[in-house]
């Protein structure tokens, strides 16, 4: 039998089925010596100690934002509004166990009744919390499965998963739950595959005793018969052939097959994120995010900070791999105590990043500044952009401000690169409306897809509720995005796109097939993307992209990228 | 009594990890404490409960008042607000 439901965590497993149902509470516990109120406080200290000793394991694993989930679990078993309340029930009746899931389960309630959906998803936790403490008091334990299994329940605790040994776990799929509970979140980071939202799946799964699970999309088949086990594992054979064919390629710069050029790069957000970049095979930085410099602090870095933290990324990535670094895209959202910006009604549409050059021109020169000096002292020549353009005169803005900048170094006779390549973001629509004018200005292009498509279509990326018009495969972004190849071409500079569109690999053959020449992306989609180019011509990617730009909503273009990517699924050659 | 105003900048608010350690600079003192959401305008918590804490609905952007009452309650509020302002933990911005 085929359900399905919402993707939690990418993967693919058949195993045996294993039914987890939460312990009910079962006879009450026979006073001992001890009063209640002390047994709930000993299995409280109890619960404490296995928490952190869960917090301690996932933390040496690398998984430190797991580990503060179940550390503030922690905080929550001695919390006086839950330990206190249930002590005060437990005193009347004797049953310290029942009282606590009776506290728990108001506490959970007072909880999801906020009206904030990520304090509301905390809810699960105090539960969790609760019946653990119930646990311990009762003296039942969770008995783990015999054999490696697939998690089939309503819902499961974030530290179940966390205290079941791993080989154990094949899979998990869960009647409830959303892509961001914590246990799929955990699941993610465990390798695990997920399925989440499967309606119906206990009732179906009552007998069920083998589960075949697809988490990537969101599928699993019970009691999978011959032809749906080969299936599956048809399929798992070909993720983990990819992956072959993935990792072979990682040193090799992207093409595809008939040898057409397309720069893969990272999106990095500071010098932690290097590592794993050039660990993918990148071949540069096309965006190089520099607000972490900027933010949660009192005072603006000084230029000395900034010099040695570009410096040591430019060199990491050496002369043959061009790092772009993005001046500080910051404004009224952010308040910064050392920037005076007035709170505004709309920060995104407000005194942001190039803009912030009329009320804090030390700020951009001071960064301009440490960007030529990175540049001189790692031997490289730096690439600079800037966001939020919008006009000739923010382009004028920018030139006067890197020209400033260079003088400024020279009149201290301090070391400045003697070349820098300039080029600006194209995010908000008018630079698409003047991209042959801005072309002739500046050195390269990057198209910010993410914003583009949210000021395009007049869309806040925040809001789940326009979930539909975040697609950046939207017609009108791609029509923009030819509009602003066409004009860089005829200018003769480089087009890079540096969204979230550039690491899927339907968005990019789509991009590349407009002409794109380079994509940045996060360091974990480069090696899809690089493999899926590699398996696609250049006649066959301007095919689609005319398609794509014919095309009158974002699921047709998906359906016609994902006619190519199904074919490339059939290895043929 | 001392109290402060701050304005939480965590992208998510004061959910698990960073009201785990709101809790846990609060409780290091002796002082009661107390979290009001200005922003809902809400009623004034215990800030050593992370149950009460997350039951505020503090999210991104929004202002709370801190009070604290006893022998060490200007370096309880100044520990709070140097916390809550340095992202509870988060990168914030």
């Amino acid at each position: 039998m085929r359900l399905s439901g919402t993707p939690g965590a990418p993967g693919i497993a058949v195993a045996a089925a294993w039914r987890y149902a939460p312990p009910t509470a079962g006879a009450a516990a026979v006073a001992g010596d001890i009063s209640t109120r002390e047994r709930l406080e000993a299995a409280a200290d109890e619960a404490v100690a296995q928490l952190d000793a869960l917090a301690a394991g996932l933390r040496a694993a690398g998984l430190d934002e797991e580990a503060g989930i179940l550390e503030a679990q922690g905080l929550m078993a001695t919390d006086p509004a839950l330990l206190g309340e249930a002590m005060r029930t437990a005193e009347l009746s004797g049953d310290p166990a029942a009282a606590i899931r009776a506290a728990g389960e108001a506490a959970a309630g007072i909880l999801a009744a906020v009206d904030d959906p990520i304090v509301a998803a905390r809810a699960a936790d105090v539960r969790d919390v609760a019946e653990r403490m119930a646990r311990i008091l009762s003296g039942t334990v969770v008995r783990p499965p015999d054999e490696p299994s697939v998690v089939l329940a309503e819902d499961v605790p974030a530290s179940l998963l966390a205290e079941l040994p791993r080989h154990l776990l094949a899979g998990l799929a869960l009647e409830g739950g959303t892509a961001t509970a914590h246990c799929a979140i955990l699941a993610r980071a465990m390798g695990i595959p997920a399925v989440v939202g499967v309606r119906g799946l206990l009732a179906a799964a009552e007998h069920a005793r083998q589960v075949a699970i697809d988490g990537a999309r969101g599928e699993l088949v019970l009691d999978p018969d011959e032809s749906e086990t080969a299936a599956v594992e048809a399929r798992r054979a070909e993720a983990a052939a990819r992956d072959r064919a993935a990792a072979a390629l990682r040193g090799c710069a992207g093409a595809t097959a008939d040898g057409r050029a397309v720069r893969l790069v990272a999106n990095i957000g500071g010098p932690a994120d290097v590592p794993r970049a050039l660990a993918a095979g990148a071949e540069g930085v096309g965006l190089f995010r520099t607000e972490f410099l900027f933010l949660g602090r009192s005072r603006a870095p000084s230029e000395e900070e900034q010099l040695a933290a570009y410096r040591g990324v430019l060199e990491a990535f050496g002369p043959g791999r061009p790092v772009v670094i993005r001046l500080a895209d910051i404004g009224g959202d952010k308040a910064l105590p050392y920037l005076d910006l007035a709170p505004e009604q709309n920060p995104f549409l407000g005194v942001r990043a190039i803009r912030l050059a009329y009320s804090s021109r030390e700020l951009l020169l001071t960064q301009l500044r440490a960007i030529s000096r990175a540049g001189a002292a790692a031997g490289v020549t730096p690439h600079v952009m800037a966001p939020m353009i919008a006009t000739l005169a923010d382009v004028d803005l920018f030139d006067g401000l890197r020209a400033e900048a260079q003088a400024s170094l020279e009149a201290h006779g301090l070391a400045a690169s003697p070349a820098l390549v300039w080029g600006i973001m194209v995010e908000v629509p008018a630079a698409v409306f003047l991209a042959t004018e801005l072309a002739r200005r500046v050195g390269f292009f990057s198209i910010g897809t993410n914003d583009l498509t949210q000021y395009l279509l007049a869309a806040d990326r925040t809001n789940p509720a326009l979930a539909h018009l975040h697609d950046a495969l939207q017609p009108a972004v791609l029509r923009a995005v030819a509009q602003v190849v066409a004009a860089a071409d005829a200018a003769g500079i480089e087009v890079a796109v540096c969204g979230e569109l550039a690491g899927d690999p339907a968005g990019a053959l789509v991009l590349a097939g407009l002409g794109v020449d380079e994509l940045s992306a996060d360091a974990g989609s480069l090696d899809s993307v690089r493999l899926t180019l590699s398996r696609v011509t250049s006649a066959e990617i301007e095919t689609l992209a005319g398609r794509a730009l014919a095309a009158t909503d974002a699921a047709r273009v998906r359906a016609l990228a994902g006619e190519l990517l199904e074919r490339d699924a059939t290895p043929a050659r | 009594m001392t109290s402060v105003q701050l304005v939480v900048r965590n992208p998510s608010g004061l959910h698990a990890r960073p009201a785990a350690l709101f809790v846990r600079t609060a409780g290091a003192f002796r002082a009661a404490v107390q979290v009001r959401n200005l922003t809902r305008d809400g009623a004034a918590v215990d800030a050593k409960s992370i149950l009460a804490l997350m039951g505020t609905g503090v999210s991104a952007g929004h202002l709370i008042e801190v009070i604290a009452d006893g022998p060490d309650e200007a370096e309880a509020i100044e520990a709070i607000r140097e916390a809550v302002e340095s992202g509870l933990g988060e990168a914030v911005g």
